[in-house]
């Protein structure tokens, strides 16, 4: 393995590295110790900073980050007293979820991970979780016993640069969990919004996780996650990518136990000159383990949409079965999208089907759609909305479908025709 | 033809149209007239161009319209976009209608109704009203209410979207339906209750033409005029009796080249 040069990318880096030994003695021991820090600091330093030329980098907006202002967190002595801090316009709470909600990666309303948080081992593929762990200035520690509804909404407010939500999750065994973590801002300038979560669900327990990314025009959002599955365990994820200038989300699914299974279904959409971009690589460790990996994403305008879906079925995971359809829709001139599908098996008797397409609008539903007199504008948005609707029915909690849909009408330039569907 | 139809301005009026797909000429000078009142069946072998002709009539995009012209109530047809045309009262019901999961039928139903009656230069319907006409509509087809809140055709059966083809039309009262082998694919229950359908829309201020290869849908609708298409023309025309003919003999008698 070759040693990772910082010559490219070591602007940003000495950026990172300054605002973090200028910040270090205030970042509280609280949210992660100190030592654990200078270790995560010391890992991003030998890892360097990420490159296009890696595959895993490749249509990741990295230069995006040399638009973020600073790196260093609101901290919880000044946010308290900070008249940012006030609570926005927020939306209604959802009915019968506990909300816990974060301004400027800050918990509002009481402490709450009372146990300091742990290091996730990040893969060099997901090295700026690495950001969460220098940098976090809250961490929310969650173990759910039983069952469970929690909201987690992270708001980013006109005064912060940088925010960098933590969330430490452990189901016990056979617990079940919904959860729904909804990314905000107000904040027009650029900002960075560095969420990690680090997931661990016991055996036979369930989590259902929403996700949605509604952040300001000019953020620069980096999503890391990481989930480990002991047997018969279930996460399911719902996520909804609309908002930030460049949005990254790089998720690893370790599916450990026997029957282990994971269902993710998102949709991305970008307009203007926004990036979306994911990474999501599921393992299968165990026998009988499954995945389900559906993705829809629209680039209208000049946005650029990216899924990079990597299955890996281990020798050790016979039985497993995988099913993955990635589709990409172009909706304008200048807009990109690359999905890809990778399949690794290493073992025989899986089940494994994967599906990638991206294209135009279908022209036999149009000329159907037209046939009956629609217009072509509103032919042209119900198809879109017809495109988004695998993933946006298949959410089950009809506020969250809801929010999600209103979330996406909105993105769309249809909006008024979507309006009257959602 | 009634001779009392023979006065009226005809509604749909084909000249000598030829049509050509990738390069191929499949439509050779096709001419039909059809009048308000009137029900036609344009029969013919597979690959006759009937379905071509039915598309090329609804706007589809692909056809290289290479002669010949058609006007719709005095209008030149070819030269309206395809929703234009739907607008004007132009009905296609499709051999295949598509799935749209995620458009339900209400909305398309309702998009559909009120993109026409604005062409026309009515109010738009509102919710209650727009109900009042679709229930129904739904119950001559024999159709379960819960079916508005589905997907457009999503999961439904051959002979379900069919119904759903003929629902619509009812619902948007064209003036001419142009319907492309409808007969397809239906067991004959499906088959009445399509027929029923088809002809609770007759009247004298509107024209169905039937794109069909078999006769059995004629026993239920029974047409004005049979037009035979073969290798692109229209080779016989005749009444109903050249129907039973066709059923009878198969279409070798007739469409071969010496008969032309």
């Amino acid at each position: 393995m070759a040693t990772h040069s910082t010559t490219a990318g070591s602007a940003t880096l000495e950026r990172i590295e300054r605002d973090y030994e200028a910040v270090a003695a205030q970042l509280p021991d609280a949210a992660l110790a100190r030592p654990l820090r200078e270790q995560a600091a010391r890992e991003l330093r030998r890892l360097g900073w990420p490159k296009v030329t890696d595959e895993q980098w490749r249509y990741a907006n990295l230069r995006a980050f040399d638009t973020v202002p600073g790196f260093r967190p609101s901290l919880p002595a000044s946010a308290r007293t900070s008249a940012a801090a006030a609570p926005p316009d927020l939306p209604p709470a959802l009915p019968g979820f506990t909300r816990m909600l974060y301004i400027d990666g800050l918990r509002q309303g009481g402490a709450l991970g009372s146990e300091p948080g742990g290091l996730e081992h990040w893969p060099p593929e997901q090295r700026l979780g690495l950001l969460g762990d220098m940098f976090a200035s809250d961490t929310a520690t969650l173990k759910i016993r039983g069952d469970a509804r929690i909201e987690l909404l992270f708001f980013n407010s006109e005064a912060a640069t940088a925010s960098y939500p933590r969330l430490q999750l452990q189901l016990e065994p056979s617990s079940e969990l919904q959860l729904v973590e909804r990314h905000l801002g107000a904040a027009p300038q650029a900002a960075l919004v560095c969420p990690t979560a680090m997931i661990r669900l016991a055996a036979q327990s369930r989590l259902t996780h929403y996700r949605l990314q509604q952040c300001g025009p000019q953020t620069v959002f980096t999503d890391t996650l990481s989930a480990h599955l002991a047997e018969g365990a279930h996460y399911r994820v719902r996520q909804i990518a609309l908002g930030a200038a460049s949005a990254r989300t790089s998720a690893h699914i370790r599916l450990q136990g026997r029957g282990a299974a994971t269902s993710w279904q998102s949709i991305a959409v970008g307009r203007h000159q926004q990036v979306q971009d994911t990474a999501l690589k599921v393992e299968h460790l165990a026998p009988d383990t499954q995945t389900e990996e559906v993705f829809r994403g629209i680039a209208e305008e000049r946005a650029r949409i990216a899924f990079n879906g990597h299955i890996h079925i281990a020798a050790s995971a016979p039985g497993s079965d995988s099913r993955q359809s990635l589709r990409g829709l172009i909706e304008g001139d200048g807009a990109e999208i690359d999905l890809r599908p990778r399949l690794q098996i290493d073992t025989d008797a899986v089940r494994a089907q994967h599906g990638a397409t991206t294209g135009a609008l279908d022209d036999n539903l149009m000329f159907y759609l037209l046939a009956r007199g629609i217009d072509r504008a509103t032919a042209r948005a119900l198809l879109k909305w017809a495109f988004l609707g695998d993933v946006l029915r298949a959410i089950e909690l009809p506020d969250v479908r809801r929010a999600a849909e209103h979330g996406a009408a909105g993105q769309l330039p249809d909006a008024a025709v979507i309006g009257a569907l959602t | 033809m009634s001779a009392a139809n023979e006065g009226r301005a005809p509604l749909l009026a084909i000249n000598g149209l030829r049509v050509k797909v990738a390069g191929q000429e499949v439509l050779k000078g096709v001419s039909l007239t059809v009048r308000a009142g009137e029900v036609h069946a344009i029969m013919g072998p597979n690959g006759s161009g009937k379905s071509t002709l039915a598309h090329v009539l609804a706007g589809r995009p692909g056809y290289d319209i290479v002669g010949g012209g058609v006007e719709f109530e005095g209008r030149d047809l070819l030269s309206l976009a395809p929703e234009q045309r739907a607008r004007a009262g132009l009905f296609l019901g499709f051999q295949y209608p598509v799935e749209i999961a995620g458009v339900n039928n209400a909305y398309l139903l309702k998009a559909a109704i009120n993109a026409a009656r604005r062409e026309r230069g009515q109010s738009e319907l509102d919710a209650f009203e727009f109900l009042s006409l679709v229930r129904a509509k739904i119950k001559l087809m024999q159709i379960d209410e819960s079916f508005l809140g589905r997907g457009v055709n999503e999961g439904f059966s051959g002979g379900e979207k069919k119904r759903n083809e003929i629902l619509q039309m009812l619902v948007l009262e064209p003036k001419l339906a142009l319907l492309d082998e409808t007969d397809s694919g239906l067991d004959i229950d499906a088959l009445k209750v399509v027929a029923d359908g088809i002809n609770s829309l007759r009247s004298s201020e509107r024209a169905i033409v039937l794109v069909t290869h078999y006769q059995r849908m004629l026993e239920h609708v029974v047409p004005d005029q049979v037009h035979v298409l073969a290798r692109g023309r229209i080779v016989r025309s005749g009444d109903r009796t050249l129907a039973l003919e066709l059923e009878r003999r198969g279409y070798d008698w007739i469409s071969a080249p010496a008969a032309a």
